[in-house]
């Protein structure tokens, strides 16, 4: 039994420090990258890989108390939402008339719906 | 140890809110600030999360879980009048 705890601290420190890693990248991309549609694809990892991933953690820290079971509802949630909600601010953005960077090589919505 | 990842964890989170900040004001567009208003809930969001286990308290949690809702909410919403320009 007391094996089972050590692996499963393990592993629950190793995620944690996953999805702190996803949290780093993304904060990265939105410093650096040159565009609305590249900082979307950095920030989306943050709400998906970042968030579930720590909440992942904090359920295998604490087991199935009302804890766990919030952390990793709040986990589900972001990773069902933040596709979404990309996916909308990305669409309302080209259509709003936001410009690629520009070394952009092609844009093919641009040719769908005009 | 565990208490100490934890801290650093909560510290890092401290951080990261910075560069959605810089966006915020910076950023040349209006989808600029949205991403980064998003991206800065969710960061908020984490750290309510690790709050909730550092302090063994659930109603972190709850305010973790209405967060998150009203973020979607809102980027949705702001992204319909962005594009229709009409919310409903």
């Amino acid at each position: 039994m007391i094996t089972t705890e050590i692996v499963l601290e393990f592993f629950s420190n190793f995620i944690l420090i996953l999805g702190l890693m996803f949290v780093f990248l993304g904060m990265l991309g939105i410093l650096r990258l040159p565009d609305v549609y590249n900082r979307l694809h950095a920030t989306t990892k943050i709400g998906t890989l970042g968030a579930f991933g720590v909440m992942l953690s904090i359920l295998m820290k604490v087991g199935f108390t009302p804890i766990g079971v919030k952390a990793i509802t709040v986990g589900l949630f972001l990773l069902l939402t933040a596709p979404v909600a990309a996916h909308m601010i990305g669409r309302a953005a080209h259509r709003h008339g936001v410009d690629l960077c520009d070394i952009s090589v092609i844009d093919e919505y641009d040719k769908t719906y005009k | 140890m565990n208490s100490l990842l934890l801290d650093l964890s909560l510290l890092f989170m401290m951080v990261a809110i910075i560069p959605c900040v810089y966006r915020v004001i910076k950023g040349p567009t209006i989808p600029d600030r949205v991403i980064a208003v998003d991206a800065m809930t969710t960061v908020i969001v984490v750290m309510l999360g690790v709050y909730s286990y550092v302090q063994e308290s659930v109603f972190f949690m709850d305010v973790a879980l209405v967060l998150a809702i009203i973020s979607f909410v809102g980027t949705v919403t702001i992204s319909k009048y962005l594009d229709e320009g009409v919310v409903l």
